[in-house]
């Protein structure tokens, strides 16, 4: 856990009283540390220079304390003038929120930048255990940086949306940090194995990311009951059908975190229609005995979802093969699509997890993927069609040249009159 | 014609009672017999180069057939931005043959444009725009130039997204032309953009302002081979001239064998490679990758792409829509700037030109048919 390093300096201009100048005089601090050249001391002053702080005129003392102004050494860390020195991990959070938390000043800088993160941090996870004494934990430091913070849109950031995952693994990856906190540390490597994060590394920054289901400032992994509100503020269909299934009551009274059961929390993988079963990657099993009543209706969506799925593919693969060969199958393809959208639908109702809904969207998607494949399959009898008929016309053809030819021939055997 | 009546040649003929009397009426009054004579007595002189001839031929045949197949077009096509698409789309679908007279279009429009550019090609190298075929010459190359525009305004037609944006592209090219450039952009589109505006435009240009001026040139250049007869190439020598062929039959037949074969080349095309509808076109949408005119502008294409941006204190694409417009007023007038050749003698440097530019048009395009498009500005 990185903690702010100590910036000996100056006069202190302690509090959240403290006004920022914008156009803040250069301070003797970042003079000094520079010229003093020490692995520990050193780094912070350069770092400081590219800070969104420093670029909007707010400089060590605003922080540290001490005396800007002063020339010497001692009178820079003079303690009377607020100098603090290192600010210890489990103070930077009402560091940062002198500022942070002050609406009035905020809005001097950014007015629609939050100003609850202070309170927010307080009902983390992280926040509780720094209360409790435990300095090992993340602050406001540990993600966005002491001295070079820049702005979360800032892709150098290491809270920007790009870079936001590997900065929790920072923590959240290390066995030695998370074993005191019986935290799991392979989060991070299941999570690179789920769909959001394909879908991150196809350059979706919408798909989710740590903070997206667990918060940022107040990062707590989110209730049982909340699963399905968290999973729903993107997958809100889903979310909507799942409490209207008889899955919802039943899930509560058993205390089972919605969504989750089935599809995992971090390595949530692409789903198929095995998931609907008891077999080897059927999600049912835990609950549904083999040959129950549930096993059977989980069977029934699969085999319905399955032969919408086959229907689709075949349709498919028969359109393109009559539009590789240049047929017209536009419309056919607009049906596809339309078959495609219900077996979207279906497999979205699986949620509702009532088997009549499924076959019932199933039916109908399969209805329309056969007629696709009825048109694609009639356009590749019509290019068969035409090639016999090419064929045909071709052998016309030859036989009217060879007929001119020997008519040609027969002329000019003729002798040529003048 | 003849044909026994039974009748005394005292008596006058009832020329209605004769078999063939309807014909023989009609052809009192239509002047058949002087076509006839003239039909034999036209000829076509043979020696190594006569198989050029044929291309002339060739040309008007494949006209007609875009004359047809067009007319046949006119009966489904709608010539609007929201209807254009699917017209063209239920033309390929559910017309019977409709797909045959369609693609038959297209592929006979990119057959006539290459053989026109041949004909032309064979003409200018065998110096038959000599005196006196120096108009023939002209309204060939006025011809050739019609039938870019034919090229041009049907490619829109179909109102699908690759013509679409080929067009925009187009015809912001006239825009490059100093003062009146902008105004004549604006009149080729009907508007600042390219819009149904411009498609009912371009279909009025299609189907009856280019016909229109084809028939009076077409008309004019038939006219003048029939008066000026073949031109016998210069290099031929007067020892290897074998002769002369009958146009009719001996000429017309072998046109014939060409002509089916060029059928046959048409409905193999037709048949085997349909040609492509693609996606209706969407003016809000960002123009797709690979947007490219016809082959016969791919070099103009490409040429405008290497030209820098400012030559000699003038935009480049200025400078190479002047250079176009030059190079086309060369052609056209040719048989007035070639003053060797109307003395019947060779121009060489003329034949260099040409073979520089020809050679040059065919790298561009070549460059521009590759699948990085050649390297552009």
């Amino acid at each position: 856990m990185r903690a702010f390093l100590v910036l000996t300096l100056i006069l202190a201009l302690p509090g959240p009283a403290a006004q920022p100048r914008p156009a803040a005089p250069a301070t003797g601090c970042v003079d000094c540390h520079l010229a003093l050249d020490d692995a520990r001391l050193t780094p912070p002053a350069k770092a400081f220079s590219d800070d969104i702080h420093a670029r909007s005129g707010f400089t060590c003392v605003f922080c540290h304390g001490g005396d800007a102004a002063a020339q010497d050494q001692e009178l820079a860390h003079d303690v009377r003038k607020g100098f603090r020195g290192r600010i210890p991990p489990r103070d930077v959070p009402e560091v940062c929120g002198r500022c942070h938390a002050d609406v009035g000043l905020m809005k001097q800088f950014n007015p629609s930048l939050r100003v609850d993160q202070l309170s927010e941090y307080r009902s983390s996870g992280h926040g509780h255990a720094l209360a409790k004494g435990d300095s090992s934990v993340a602050q406001c430091a540990s993600c966005h940086g002491a001295h070079g913070v820049l702005p979360v849109k800032d892709s150098r950031s290491a809270v920007s949306p790009a870079r936001v995952a590997q900065t929790c693994n920072r923590c959240h990856g290390d066995a030695v940090l998370m074993g005191p906190h019986k935290l799991p540390s392979d989060v991070y490597s299941k999570y690179t194995r789920s769909v959001h994060f394909k879908a991150r590394e196809k350059g979706d920054l919408s798909a989710p990311s740590c903070n997206s289901c667990h918060g940022n400032h107040g990062a707590i992994p989110p209730e049982v009951g909340s699963v399905a509100n968290v999973c729903g503020t993107c997958h809100a269909v889903f979310a909507e059908q799942f409490k209207l299934s008889p899955h919802w009551e039943a899930f509560k009274e058993m205390g089972l975190p919605g969504c989750v059961t089935c599809h995992e929390n971090h390595e949530i993988v692409e789903p198929t229609e095995e998931f609907l079963g008891t077999g080897p990657s059927g999600k049912c099993s835990s609950c549904h005995e083999e040959g129950s009543p549930g096993a059977k209706a989980a069977a029934g969506m699969r085999e319905d979802l399955l032969g919408l799925a086959a229907g689709t593919r075949a349709a498919r693969a028969t359109i393109r093969r009559a539009a590789e060969a240049g047929m017209e199958v536009s419309r056919a393809t607009f049906d596809l699509g339309r078959a495609d959208d219900a077996l979207v639908r279906a497999r979205a109702d699986v949620h509702l997890l009532r088997p009549s809904a499924v076959k019932e969207i199933a039916s109908s998607g399969l209805t329309i993927a056969r007629s696709a494949r009825t048109a694609g399959l009639k356009a590749l009898a019509e290019r068969d069609y035409r090639r016999r008929g090419l064929f045909l016309s071709l052998g016309l053809i030859v036989l009217a040249v060879a007929a001119l030819v020997l008519k040609i021939r027969d002329i000019d055997r003729r002798p040529r009159h003048s | 014609m003849s044909g026994g009546t039974g009748l005394s040649s005292a008596e006058p003929e009832p020329p209605l009672r004769r078999p063939n009397a309807a014909l023989g009426w009609l052809r009192d009054r239509l002047g058949w017999d002087n076509l006839t004579h003239l039909a034999a007595k036209k000829e076509v002189p043979i020696h190594r180069y006569t198989a050029f001839y044929y291309l002339g031929g060739m040309a008007l045949f494949l006209f007609l057939v875009q004359v047809a197949t067009g007319i046949l077009l006119l009966l489904y096509y709608r010539p609007s931005a929201s209807e254009a698409f699917e017209s063209v789309q239920y033309i390929m679908a559910e017309v019977p043959f409709g797909w045959l007279i369609r693609s038959i279009h297209s592929w006979g429009a990119n057959l006539f444009v290459g053989i026109v550019l041949l004909h032309m090609a064979s003409v200018f190298f065998l110096k038959a725009y000599r005196a006196p075929r120096e108009m023939t010459w002209i309204t060939g190359a006025l011809l050739l130039f019609i039938a870019l525009g034919f090229g041009f305004s049907g490619y829109l037609l179909p109102w699908n997204e690759l013509s679409f944006f080929a067009t925009r592209v187009g015809t912001d090219v006239p825009a490059q032309i100093p003062w009146i450039g902008p105004l004549l952009s604006r009149i080729l589109r009907g508007g600042s953009d390219v819009t149904g505006a411009t498609l009912s435009r371009f279909y009025g240009i299609h189907v009856a302002i280019l016909p229109a001026i084809t028939t009076l040139l077409l008309g004019l250049h038939l006219l003048l081979v029939q008066k000026h007869g073949m031109s016998v190439p210069l290099s031929v020598r007067r020892d290897e001239d074998r002769g002369a062929l009958r146009f009719f039959p001996d000429f017309l037949l072998r046109d014939m064998v060409g002509w089916l074969v060029a059928v046959g080349i048409l409905a193999a095309l037709s048949a085997l490679l349909p040609w492509e509808l693609g996606k209706k076109a969407d003016p809000f949408a960002s123009a797709p990758s690979g947007i490219r005119p016809e082959w016969y502008f791919l070099s103009m294409f490409q040429a405008l792409k290497y030209l820098p941006a400012k030559i000699a204190g003038i935009p480049g694409e200025t400078l190479g829509v002047f250079l176009f417009g030059l190079l086309a007023f060369v052609v056209a007038a040719l048989p007035l700037l070639d003053p060797g050749a109307s003395r019947e003698r060779p121009s060489p440097w003329w034949d260099r030109l040409a073979t520089l530019v020809l050679v040059a048009a065919l790298a561009l395009t070549v460059l521009a048919l590759l699948p990085a498009g050649g390297a552009g500005r």
